[in-house]
């Protein structure tokens, strides 16, 4: 090969290698960079976020549990041997504790997806039936999952799940799907009620039994489209209280924000 | 050199008994296969804590199979090391039957197998491994067709650019198999030397693989074969094995060293089943003992201890790949550090899993599946020498 041969087939290679990497960075944007597009101006999207104020989250309660499976057809905990290895709860009360002694704490904290800004699932999924829409929220589409669960292998909060089994006799919500086996599925926030104005049906069961501890809202706007309260507005809320976000430090930026913990 | 190549008989009552197993456990598969489709997962021993069992553990061992044969027909068509022509027809054929097995490991598993050929080619995603992968092995599947027809038909040139390219192409394939895992969010998976080392021991594992498979069938078809030939391979694979040996002392001792990978470290270890799998079914018996036998100056020169030493490396091979699928899974990932969930519906801990019945014979099918093909390969396509000498 000689000198002009070398340089020719150098540069090309720069070329290819640059031209490439642009398409993959072009195709893989998840950055916030189109999210305000085609919108009218001065109008910015939204980006659903949620706070969990757990000095108001009453121990012992499932009211939330309860209320997300009769919106969203999750079948009722199983009652055969073993059936913790396949229920699913899109959102889960955990008991935790540390240290001991005079430092012992313990906490009960409701654990669901984060709609992380960057999630990992989505960018696993060889399908993208795993995807964040333009307003945050981390979706499965099951008519296209092939159900290969590497979402679940990639969700550093546990907080994915599978349909091993069929639950035929749970259809407490005719209005919203049931899945077949054989596809996953997560904590969805509740798109379909939002997508309509209302909250979501953790939220809404939170604050009918009095203790309001789960607050869902837009984190891109501080005082207009919000679903609560004007004192309970998420951003304000994040933005004047030291709220703490799980696993801060993998990078995924998380949308579930927790106060007390 | 003037090789004669002839396809077996196939007329023996071993050969019959031997094609009639495969299809026995092939037909159980595709049973138990429906079995599963038709249930669900929960009939196998994966659940939600642990969601990829023993046809992941397969699919990663049988791609890594393939990689170290076709290094066998590189051998011939890459270094031009004339000596090992006959073998290069085998050893591609070898090399696409494990990539079948492999393909056919992972569309088992999923979940909706009836989306599988359409879904992955048409929502490409970029950015997912998984997605990435599919290409690369039906790719290298394509090249090997080519490969063999360049063989069959001995096509010189043809031979050396498409055993370049396949060449290339398999160190692809692993090292994106090796990043499924490698990039994956569980404390035990997160590693950049999982592809290399994947490599490595796919390497490690295909060449001891073929040497086992060459000798076994010269010997059956009662054709002549030079025993250096197996020596020399012999010694190519102890290096092999030096150089998985090291990849994974790096990337234990780093676990061990940092402080946030301790603990998973130690798991994995020191932890349960699957550090016997790692100390005694790897290093013991999958690494150390087949170098001790290859590199004994009266044993390394035995065929027959060879043939031993390159059936524990395989045998090895497979725990590494267990090692590297499930201790990831059963290892919780840390939610809140320093804290302790002591209350849950779901299993949070350490969790176990155990391949079900249903699972051994899905396997057993995928098994009975590429056997039966490669029977049928040497009966009816000439891939086995009449003989192999070496060089003088």
């Amino acid at each position: 090969m000689n000198r002009r041969d070398f340089l020719k087939a150098t540069g090309g290679t720069i070329v290819a290698v640059g031209s490439g990497a642009y398409a993959f960075r072009f195709m893989t944007q998840t950055n916030t960079r189109f999210r305000h597009a085609g919108l009218p101006e001065g109008q910015t999207q939204k980006l659903y976020g949620m706070v969990i104020d757990l000095t108001k989250c009453e121990p012992g309660c499932t009211a939330c549990m309860d209320a997300c499976r009769r919106e969203n057809n999750i079948a009722e905990p199983g009652a055969e041997e073993n059936h913790e290895r396949w229920d699913i709860h899109w959102i889960r009360k955990v008991r935790m504790e540390s240290g001991v002694g005079e430092v012992h704490r313990e906490r009960e904290i409701p654990l669901l997806c984060n709609h992380c800004d960057n999630p990992p699932c989505a960018q696993v999924c060889p399908v993208q039936a795993t995807y964040k829409r333009h307003d945050g929220i981390v979706i499965v589409d099951q008519h296209r999952c092939i159900g290969c669960r590497y979402c679940m292998i990639a969700c550093p909060y546990n907080a994915r799940y599978f349909n091993f089994k069929d639950h035929h006799a749970d259809w407490t919500n005719p209005d919203h799907p049931k899945r077949s086996h054989g596809v996953a599925e997560a904590c969805n926030l509740c798109a379909h009620r939002l997508d309509v104005g209302q909250k979501p049906a953790c939220v809404e069961a939170c604050e009918q039994i009095g203790c309001g501890a789960i607050m869902v809202g837009d984190l891109n706007n501080p005082t207009e489209g919000e679903l609560h309260n004007p004192e309970d507005l998420v951003s304000r809320f994040i933005a004047e209280n030291p709220v703490q976000r799980i696993r801060d430090d993998l990078g995924t930026e998380p949308k579930v924000y927790y106060y007390g913990l | 050199m003037d090789i004669q190549f002839r396809a077996i008989e196939g007329n023996s009552l071993g050969y019959k008994a031997t094609m009639a197993t495969f299809a026995l456990f092939a037909i159980t598969g595709v049973i138990a296969t429906f079995y599963i489709i038709h249930s669900g997962l929960w009939v196998t021993g994966m659940y939600m804590r642990v969601p990829w069992g023993l046809q992941i553990v397969l699919a990663v061992f049988y791609i890594g199979l393939s990689a170290g044969s076709l290094v066998i027909s590189g051998l011939y068509g890459v270094f031009g090391k004339l000596e090992y022509k006959p073998f290069a027809r085998l050893a591609v054929y070898v090399a696409m039957m494990f990539l079948i097995a492999g393909l056919l490991s992972i569309i088992t598993d999923q979940g909706r197998i009836d989306r599988v050929f359409v879904q992955p080619f048409v929502f490409l995603n970029p950015q997912s491994m998984f997605s990435i992968n599919p290409f690369l092995y039906t790719g290298h599947i394509a090249i090997c067709v080519v490969y063999l027809w360049a063989l069959f038909y001995e096509k010189k040139k043809l031979t050396t650019f498409i055993a370049t390219l396949a060449f290339g192409w398999a160190f692809c394939v692993h090292s994106g198999t090796g990043m499924i895992f490698g990039f994956g969010a569980r404390m035990l998976y997160e590693s950049p030397l999982l592809p290399a080392s994947f490599v490595a021991a796919a390497m490690a594992s295909g060449c001891a693989f073929m040497i086992i498979t060459i000798v076994t069938l010269f010997k059956l078809a009662n054709r002549p074969l030079d025993d250096g030939l197996i020596q020399w391979l012999g010694r190519f694979l102890a290096i092999t094995i030096i150089v998985v040996i090291y990849f994974l002392f790096a990337e234990n001792a780093y676990r061990v060293y940092v402080v946030e990978l301790r603990s998973a470290g130690i798991y994995f270890l020191f932890g349960g089943w699957h550090s016997l799998f790692f100390w005694i079914g790897l290093m013991l018996i999958g690494m150390f003992l087949p170098l001790f036998i290859l590199f004994n100056r009266r044993t390394g020169k035995q065929i027959k201890w060879i043939i031993i030493a390159s059936a524990m490396v395989v045998f090895g091979v497979l725990c590494e790949r267990y090692v590297i699928v499930l201790p990831g899974l059963t290892h919780p990932p840390e939610l809140f550090p320093g804290w302790e969930i002591t209350q849950s519906p779901l299993i949070e801990g350490i969790a176990s899993y155990q391949v079900s019945f249903l699972e051994f014979l899905q396997a057993l099918g995928v098994f009975g599946i590429i056997g039966f093909m490669f029977g049928w390969g040497l009966k009816y396509l000439k891939l086995l020498p009449t003989e192999a000498r070496m060089l003088h």
